[in-house]
Formats: C-alpha cells, sequence, structure tokens
C-alpha cells in the first residue's frame, strides 16, 4: 500500500517535525539561536542540579538532591548569597540524567540553553560528570559536583568542573593504612569489586593499599553489578583471609554483609568505602553492619562549623528534619559545593543573571578560594593529576558502631581507637 | 575438596531460586505464547507486598507467602483479559506486539514502584534469615535452603496437578495444540486466564525468598528478567523439566564461574551459553521445547 | 515507479522547501532544540534501520543496540587510540560492523520468532558483558573521545545519515526486486526457499545491512556525545528504544519507524523536562506504550491512514471528477 508514496512524504514528514521543533524551539528560547548568554532580568540565582532521579543510581542520586536542597534552603532563609549590599535568592532546577551519560549530556544542554542556569551543582556518578563536563567547557557555565569520585574526571582537566570530594584513590588507602599500624595488623587481605567506575578504582586503591603495607592480597576479583555473592564468599572463606575489602555501593555492601553472615564467615574486619554511612545500610543491617570500616572525609560528629549551616550538629539537625536523614560525607560534600560558589560569587561580586564574562571570572575565583565550612576546608587543584578536584581534605577512618560513624583513624584526628579484630557477628 | 563441594552446593541453592519462577514463567509460555518482559516485576511486587503486609501485621513473611501466592493469583487472574486481547490482536506480529505490551507493562510498574515506595532497599526479615546450617563442613544459608527445598515442593505440587489432574491435563493438552485442544471442547481461554494466574501467583510468591536473601528495591526485579528468559529458554520453552535442569544448571555455573574461572566473567559466560544453547539446541538442553 | 516521474511541481516545491527548512534548523533553532533534534534524526535512522530486520523481514532483534554499541566503540577506539579522522573511523566503523554482522548472522539467522529475539538479546548483553571486561575498551570507566563540540556538525551528520538509511530503506526495500525478496522472507519463508529463492543469502544481507547502519550512527553518536560507556551504548535500553519506536509508529512501513521516533524522543524529552523531579514519567511512558498496543496495534500510521482516508473522502465529495493518481 506504500508503494504509491514518494519519497516527498518522507521529506515533507521530516519538514514538519523540522517546523514543529522551530516552533518548539521559539516558545521556550526567548533569546533564539542559543549562546549561553542570559539576557532576562532576575535578582535570583539561577542553578541547575543535575543528578541521577531515576535509574539504576537513584538511591545516590537523591543523597545529593538532599545536600544541594539543604544549601538552597539555608542560604535562601538567610535572605540568600550576598553580593555587595545586596543579598540574591537561589532556585534550583532539577534536571535528572537517568544515571546515563547521554540523558546527562542532554540535560546539561538544556540546563543551560534553555534554562539559562547560572552555574552547575554537579551529577552522583562519574560517568556522567565526564559526559557533562565537555559540554560546560563549551559553554562556559561553572559546575562543582559533590559526589563524583572517579578519579578519572580530574586527569582531563576540564575548565569548568570542580568537585569537593578527593577522588577515591586518595582516600580508600586510609583504613587499610590505619589497620596497618595496629599492634596485631592483618596479614591477609581478599578484595572484591564491582565493575563500575568509582567502585572499581577503590578495589584497586585497597588492593594497592595492601600490598604497599606488606599484606598479602589472597583474592582480587572485580564482578559486574548484580552478581550473586555467594559463591565469591564460599571460595573467600576457604582462604580465610585477616580482612574482606569490598569496593561497591550500599546494595552490594548489604549482600556482601548478609552473605557473609548465612555463610559463617566472619573475617577480622570487613574494610568498605561509600555506603556504609547510608541510612539503608544501617537500618537494614542492622547490628550485623557494626565494626565495619570505612573511609570518608566528613562525619556527623566533626567539631567544625560556618556562618551558613551553622556547627556540624546544626546541619545534621537540618537533615534529619527535612529528610529524616543522618546526613553521609556526599551529601555533606553537596552542600558544601553552594557555599563555594556563595564565596567566589562574592568575591567577584557578580549579581545575578551572569554573563559569560563574569562565569569565565568565577571560576578564576573559584580557582582561588580557600575557605572552611562546615564540611571542611575547600581549596581546588589547580594543576596535577587531580585538577580542580578538593584535595585539601584528609580522608578519616571510620568504623560504624550503632549506625554512629567513628573516627578511628588517622591518629592525630581518632575519637576512638579502632576495634580489631571485630567480635563475631552473633557475640555483638 | 571441601570448596568444591561448597560451591556445588551454592549453585544448587542459587539455581532452586529460579526454579519456581521458570516453571511458571515456562508453562505460561507455553499455553499463551507470550513471552513477559514483566516477570521481574511480579517479583518484585511480590516482595513489595510482603515486605508492607509484615510491616503492618508482624507477621513472618514466610507464614504470608500463601496469601501472597493466592492474591497475585487473583491479579494475574483479573489482569490476564488485557493480554489476551492483545494476544489475539490481528497482526502480523501478535507475538511481538505481547513482547512489547509486556515490556510497557513492566516500565509502568517499576515506575509505580519508583514513585510510591522511593528508591529505598528494604530488608525483609523472616525468621530463617539469621540461620545458617553447618553439614560436613558445608554451610547452608536456611533462607536459601528453605526456598530450594519449597520451590522443589511447590514444582512437585505444581508436576502433580498438571500431570494427575484433569485441568492439568486440559492445560498440558492447550500446552501442546491449541487448536486440537480447542476441538475437543477445552475452552482456551479460560485454561489461558488459569494458567496466567498460576504464573503470577508463583512468580510473586518467590519474590518473598528473592526479596529475603537479597534485598528489596523497585529495580530489583530488572535481573530477575534475564534470569528467567535464560533457564526458560535453555531449559527448552515450554518444557517443565527442562526448566528444572536449566534452573540448577543455571546457579551452578554461576557458582563455578565465580570461584574458579572469576567473578568477572559470570555473566559474560552466562550469555555466552545462553546464546550456544539457542544456535545450537533450539529445543533446549533435554530437547524437549516447542 | 520511478522517482522523476512523480515529481510535480507542487511536490518539488514541498521538496525543496522541506530541505531548507531542515538545513535552516541550525540557525534558526536555540542550541538545546537542535540538540533534540539530533537525538530525533538519530532515533529515525535507528528505528528504520531496525525495520530493515524486523519490519520488512520480520526478524525481531532485541539486540540490534549491540551493533549500535560496536559502531560506537570501533569509532571511538579507532579516532583515540589511532588518531584517524571522523569520517574515516565512521566507514571503517561501518565496514566492521558489518562484516561482524555478516558472521554473527550466519548462526543467528537460523533461529526465527521468540527465538530469534532472545537470540539477539543474549549475543547483546554477552557483548555488554566483554567491553566491561575489556581493558582495551576502558571497561567500566568508558571512553572519552576528543570533544567536538559543533551542534551544526552533530546535526548535518545525524541529519545525513537518517536521510541515507531512509534511502535505502525507500529504494532497496520498497522499490526493488530485493525488498519483494526480504517480504517474500518475512510471508513464507520456507516457501521462498522452495521457489529457489536463496533465503539465508538475503537473510545475512539484510542483517548486515541494518547492522552496518546502526554501527555508523553508533560512531556519529559517539562522537557527538563524547563520553561511551557500556551501559550507555550497550545497554539493553537502546535496542528496546528502537523496537517501541517501531511498534509505536507501524512496523513494516517506511514512515512507521519516522513517526515513532519523532513522538516517543520528543515525549520522552518532554515529560522529562516537565516531570523529572520525579520518577513518575516512566509510569507515562509505560501505560503510553501499552495504550498504543491495545488501541492502535498497527501504530500511529493506522491513524494517519484512518485520517486520509476521511480527507480522501471528502475530497471526493468535493470534487467527484478528479483523479485518484493526484492524491
Amino acid at each position: 500500500m506504500f508503494k504509491k508514496l514518494s519519497i516527498m512524504r518522507g521529506l515533507a514528514l521530516l519538514a514538519i517535525s523540522g517546523l514543529f521543533l522551530s516552533l518548539v524551539g521559539c516558545g521556550s528560547a526567548s533569546t533564539g539561536a542559543g549562546s549561553g548568554a542570559s539576557t532576562e532580568a532576575r535578582d535570583y540565582y539561577k542553578v541547575g542540579v543535575i543528578t541521577s532521579l531515576s535509574g539504576a543510581e537513584v538511591y545516590g542520586g537523591n543523597v545529593t538532591k538532599y545536600g544541594y536542597e539543604l544549601w538552597a534552603d539555608a542560604v535562601n532563609k538567610k535572605g540568600g548569597i550576598k553580593v555587595g549590599d545586596k543579598s540574591y535568592q537561589v532556585k534550583l532546577i532539577y534536571a535528572d540524567d537517568q544515571s546515563d551519560p547521554t540523558a546527562g549530556a542532554n540535560a546539561a544542554e538544556r540546563l543551560i540553553t534553555s534554562e539559562k542556569v547560572d552555574f552547575i551543582l554537579g551529577p552522583y556518578t562519574s560517568g556522567v560528570t565526564k559526559a557533562v563536563a565537555p559540554i560546560l567547557d563549551k559553554y562556559k557555565v561553572p559546575m562543582i559536583t559533590g559526589s563524583a569520585e572517579s578519579p578519572t574526571i580530574w586527569t582531563q582537566k576540564f575548565a569548568y568542573t570542580f568537585g569537593t570530594i578527593p577522588a577515591a584513590d586518595l582516600t580508600a588507602n586510609s583504613p587499610l593504612d590505619t589497620l596497618a599500624k595496629l599492634p596485631n595488623p592483618p596479614k591477609t587481605v581478599a578484595v572484591l569489586g564491582v565493575n563500575d567506575a568509582f567502585s572499581k578504582a577503590v578495589a584497586e586503591a585497597f588492593k594497592a593499599s595492601a600490598e604497599k603495607k606488606g599484606m598479602k592480597v589472597v583474592k582480587y576479583d572485580v564482578v559486574p553489578a548484580g552478581t550473586d555473592f555467594t559463591p565469591l564468599i564460599s571460595a573467600i572463606k576457604q582462604l580465610n583471609p585477616d580482612v574482606l575489602a569490598v569496593g561497591g555501593h550500599e546494595t552490594e555492601h548489604m549482600q556482601v554483609i548478609k552473605g557473609s553472615k548465612s555463610l559463617g564467615f566472619m573475617p577480622k574486619a570487613f574494610v568498605m568505602h561509600y555506603g556504609i554511612t547510608t541510612p539503608d545500610f544501617i537500618k537494614n543491617t542492622g547490628k550485623d553492619g557494626d565494626y565495619v570500616y570505612g573511609a570518608a572525609v566528613w562525619t556527623p560528629d566533626l567539631k567544625l562549623k560556618d556562618d551558613l549551616f551553622g556547627t556540624v550538629q546544626d546541619y545534621v539537625k537540618a537533615s534529619k528534619e527535612k529528610f529524616n536523614a543522618v546526613p553521609d560525607y556526599t551529601q555533606a560534600g553537596c552542600s558544601a559545593t553552594g557555599e563555594a560558589f556563595s564565596a567566589a560569587l562574592a568575591k567577584i561580586g557578580a549579581k545575578p543573571p551572569l554573563s559569560e564574562q563574569q562565569r569565565e571570572q568565577l571560576v578564576k575565583a573559584l580557582e582561588q578560594i580557600d575557605i572552611q565550612t562546615f564540611y571542611g576546608p575547600i581549596k581546588f587543584a589547580t594543576d596535577g593529576n587531580w585538577y580542580h578536584d578538593n584535595v585539601g581534605l584528609k580522608a578519616l577512618t571510620i568504623q560504624m558502631l550503632n549506625g554512629d560513624q567513628l573516627v578511628v583513624g588517622p591518629n592525630d584526628m581518632k575519637a576512638k581507637d579502632p576495634v580489631y579484630p571485630v567480635p563475631a557477628f552473633n557475640a555483638r | 575438596m571441601g570448596l568444591f563441594m561448597q560451591t556445588t552446593v551454592n549453585g544448587i541453592l542459587i539455581g532452586g531460586i529460579f526454579i519456581t519462577i521458570a516453571v511458571g514463567f515456562s508453562i505460561s509460555y507455553g499455553v499463551m505464547h507470550i513471552v513477559d518482559f514483566a516477570v521481574g516485576e511480579w517479583i518484585m511486587l511480590g516482595a513489595f507486598t510482603a515486605f508492607w503486609l509484615n510491616q503492618y501485621t508482624k507477621i513472618d513473611p514466610l507464614l504470608l507467602i500463601p496469601f501472597i501466592a493466592l492474591f497475585f493469583a487473583l491479579v494475574g487472574y483479573l489482569f490476564q483479559p488485557i493480554i489476551q486481547k492483545v494476544v489475539n490482536i490481528k497482526h502480523r506480529s501478535a507475538a511481538m506486539m505481547a513482547l512489547a505490551f509486556t515490556f510497557g507493562l513492566s516500565t509502568l510498574l517499576r515506575g509505580s514502584a519508583l514513585t510510591l515506595w522511593g528508591f529505598n532497599n528494604r530488608n525483609l526479615v523472616t525468621m530463617l534469615s539469621e540461620m545458617n546450617v553447618n553439614l560436613f563442613g558445608i554451610t547452608v544459608p536456611a533462607i536459601r535452603a528453605a526456598a530450594t527445598v519449597f520451590s522443589i515442593f511447590v514444582t512437585a505440587a505444581f508436576a502433580f496437578f498438571l500431570y494427575r489432574t484433569k485441568t492439568g491435563i486440559t492445560i498440558r493438552a492447550a500446552a501442546e495444540d491449541k487448536t486440537v485442544a480447542g476441538l475437543m471442547g477445552i475452552d482456551g481461554h479460560r485454561i489461558s486466564r488459569l494458567v496466567y494466574a498460576i504464573y503470577v501467583g508463583l512468580t510473586a510468591m518467590s519474590g518473598v525468598f528473592i526479596g529475603s536473601i537479597f534485598s528489596v528495591f523497585p529495580d530489583m526485579g530488572l535481573r530477575y528478567t534475564a534470569f528467567a528468559f535464560f533457564v526458560v529458554v535453555a531449559g527448552g520453552m515450554g518444557s517443565f523439566s527442562g526448566a528444572i535442569v536449566a534452573g540448577l544448571l543455571l546457579g551452578l555455573i554461576s557458582s563455578f564461574v565465580s570461584v574458579y574461572v572469576g567473578g568477572a566473567y559470570v555473566f559474560l559466560i552466562l550469555f555466552f551459553i545462553l546464546y550456544l544453547i539457542l544456535v545450537f539446541l533450539p529445543k533446549g538442553i533435554l530437547g524437549k521445547g516447542w | 515507479m520511478s522517482i522523476s516521474k512523480s515529481f510535480s511541481p507542487v511536490k518539488l516545491i514541498i521538496l525543496f522547501l522541506s530541505m531548507v527548512v531542515l538545513c535552516c534548523l541550525p540557525f534558526v533553532v536555540s542550541s538545546f532544540v537542535l540538540r533534540i533534534a539530533t537525538g530525533i534524526m538519530m532515533w529515525i535512522g535507528l528505528a528504520l534501520s531496525w525495520n530493515m530486520l524486523g519490519g520488512y523481514m520480520g526478524y525481531i532483534s532485541f539486540g540490534h543496540g549491540a551493533s549500535f554499541g560496536l559502531g560506537a566503540y570501533i569509532a571511538g577506539m579507532l579516532m583515540t587510540q589511532l588518531h584517524l579522522p571522523f569520517f574515516v573511523s565512521l566507514l571503517i566503523a561501518g565496514i566492521l560492523t558489518y562484516i561482524f554482522a555478516a558472521l554473527v548472522g550466519y548462526p543467528t539467522l537460523r533461529l526465527s520468532g521468540s527465538y530469534f529475539a532472545i537470540g539477539t538479546w543474549a549475543f547483546a548483553e554477552m557483548m555488554r558483558q566483554l567491553v566491561l571486561v575489556l581493558t582495551i575498551t576502558g571497561g567500566p570507566e568508558g571512553l572519552r573521545l576528543p570533544p567536538m563540540l559543533n551542534d551544526n556538525f552533530f546535526y548535518f551528520v545525524m541529519f545525513g545519515l537518517a536521510l541515507l538509511v531512509f534511502m535505502v530503506a525507500y529504494l532497496f526495500f520498497e522499490h526493488s526486486d530485493f525488498g519483494l525478496k526480504v517480504k517474500a522472507v518475512r510471508e513464507e519463508e520456507t516457501a521462498a526457499r522452495t521457489l529457489g529463492l536463496n533465503t539465508t543469502w538475503v537473510k545475512n544481507q539484510v542483517f548486515a545491512l541494518s547492522s552496518m547502519f546502526a554501527g555508523i550512527i553508533g560512531g556519529a553518536f559517539a562522537y557527538w556525545i563524547t563520553f561511551i560507556h557500556p551501559d550507555s551504548v550497550l545497554g539493553p535500553l537502546i535496542a528496546d528504544q528502537m523496537v517501541i519506536m517501531v511498534l509505536l509508529g507501524g512496523i513494516g512501513t517506511l514512515f512507521g519507524p519516522v513517526i515513532g521516533a519523532i513522538v516517543l524522543y520528543v515525549g520522552n524529552q518532554y515529560m522529562l523536562v516537565m516531570w523529572g523531579q520525579s520518577s513518575a514519567y516512566l509510569i507515562i511512558l509505560g501505560l503510553a506504550i501499552c495504550l498504543v498496543i491495545l488501541f492502535l496495534p498497527e501504530g500511529l500510521m493506522s491513524l494517519l491512514r484512518i485520517l486520509r482516508g476521511r480527507r480522501r473522502g471528502i475530497i471526493k465529495r468535493l470534487l467527484p471528477g478528479m483523479k485518484k493518481s493526484n492524491i
């Protein structure tokens, strides 16, 4: 029946879609052909947020969302960001990256060209960050991510992308370093990792730091997401290592703990990284999640404060009130991104909306800031392998107990001595 | 030797979880000839139902299983006419339309769960969760053992139903040749509806075990859809015994590859084997599919 | 039958205007809209390439995303590791995908129906796992390409590719003996073989050809997005979307995939923009798929046909003497 149709119909159809798009375009983008430059007058900052609100990383995406939202609330309650003698409110505009780099790139393009945001608070995952960063360089819109931890983001030297959390390879060595300093240090380690950018970097760092400290790595395996851990844990049980170190996220950590318990495997310690401080892990593992070692750059017990959030305890209280969640270092890192922007904006005296020139100045100002926040110092590296990453933060070794993150290392920071070997599951 | 035995037992226990799903899925394919993308979502819904019921009634999830099975069988029974409508569409590739329909259904269910219950992981605690059994140096997690024993029991009961009762025989007849069965006076519609109900009930029921072995979250179904496909295809679509053998095979392969080859290669090898089985043994490893 | 015959002055003007509109698009709309337009062009190309295999030949593939990802990775690796220019990489990616698909097609095309669907899906999953464990592809770190941030360039590349696939579908599948052979395979494969048609060859050609186009588009996509990851270019969602687009528009038709791609892509983006803060758009997407299949099983094309039928009726009533061929 379609033999009669000519090629022209198809082209006409394409044309109609084109026309339709132009209409949509004219409707949504008042300034027409798009550069990121903004001409509309407004007396508040438009802040884009790109993060995973659906898809595989929806959990972490919401942690970042909590962090960004708390910052916006705190700033707006104070009247806004103070620039010169006037304060300007902030308004967050969310865009879901669906945990997918392509969707993240689309989201960035939309936030910049049709929403005309002044700056961006960044994605949860490292993959999306890498896809978004070149687009920010194109439009000269600065972004700070409060979450992405893969070291490979920083080696690319993106001009407009910053991060408040030190890369995983700077932090993951801390728990094993702490354990190595004990009078009875672990001698053998098994390392499991999940095959995503962050978890693999963590697993590699665990392996490297174990070997550096003279521990024997008896098993090293990086598995695809969704693997059943029981066979691996059985195999590791036979090797009987002192420590089982796992690079993953909260879901995998829970399954490793559950699996180990159900197989009767109890090493002298579990070492993990991000995820063990999340409410999900704490709630779901209960007592079994106690004594797990982790690395963090911030904990809710730190004695830090700043003008915006007050003390860390005030921040924790605000988070509990609004989201019923004890914040972890990712959430705090996200809240701190806004403080870095506020400081830089105040410094250059840029009022909303920001011009391209002002955004360039903003990046220069961000490179120079050196501020103390409730989250710790923020100072971005300006050269080297961690370009634009906040490398100044000290990695802490934490050990979980009753849902609290106790700092057990390094020695000059610790609040408590590490418990090692840890009590067995049934002896708690 | 200890590791070898432990790996074997682990493999059987992993596979045991899939048998119940595979049996229902396989029979539903046999009768209705639709490949259901939403199988993982029925698992997820079963797990969530157990979780919420447990929250409010404090009854152990394992004791809730009969109720969940019945409830979802009812859901399936009420829902089946809609799927039947898609299957009956006069279309060149009606089976594919049904496949796409279940894909839409799966997206719908997952989206609803995500919107309603959020992204959090939930722990489904049963009376067996904390226990393990030690036999000759092999540790067997009690909940997994229970899942396997239970699925063997359910499978046996189902087999009895299929081979020894009148309704069962009509189901098998409908699965073998719908037209001829129709000529013999079998109401194909009624049978399809019954089979779909059984399938949804069985699948949601196994969701309770899966939820308590791992954890409960809206995206949990995705990977089980993949596993269900594996088991049903490797066993031969529509084959009852094939599904059991393939379920155990799936468990053993994942267990042995994890331990002796490396966890990184589990899925690579699984999908490669599935592809090989499809190409060289399209009727399944027992040659009983159709 | 030939194209030139159907050129009437009115149609020439329409053709000219449509080309002008599509070519001017980059200079009229904002770059976000242009990005969406580029995405639409890409998906039109992909849906059309899937339709060659699934629509004209009746072999429903759930693994077509593997060709897309393969093309993306080949082009990406050629550009980053051998520093070849973009168009050369694209060409090589196309050729290699073609050869690879021809080799894989031989065993895979022995399957049919649901078996073929699941077989291709299993193969695609295997490819994703393979890319995840290999080091040459960057594994889970993904692969970063040198950024080339010229929106207009990518719009024209995707536009050109969509046009190319459209022409091939039109010339080879709608208006040639080859197309008839392909449809013969779909309607009655055994009979076609009995009549002396080399069905194995035909099937393999269609499989390889449609994979090649998906591969080329994948290569262009990699350079456009600048970052590819096994989950984003080899994930099951790519193939699923192609299938849904074609079913939505109308399977086995020339314009069905085009309409399906536009509607689904624009709809998806729109919902994401409107309800991006919640996951409610998944509900709407799922519901939309279910409703279309329930009530418009022939796809949106059938809606168009109904409308056209009505219009034809009206015109006939108005102009009883009008020649049918003019419509």
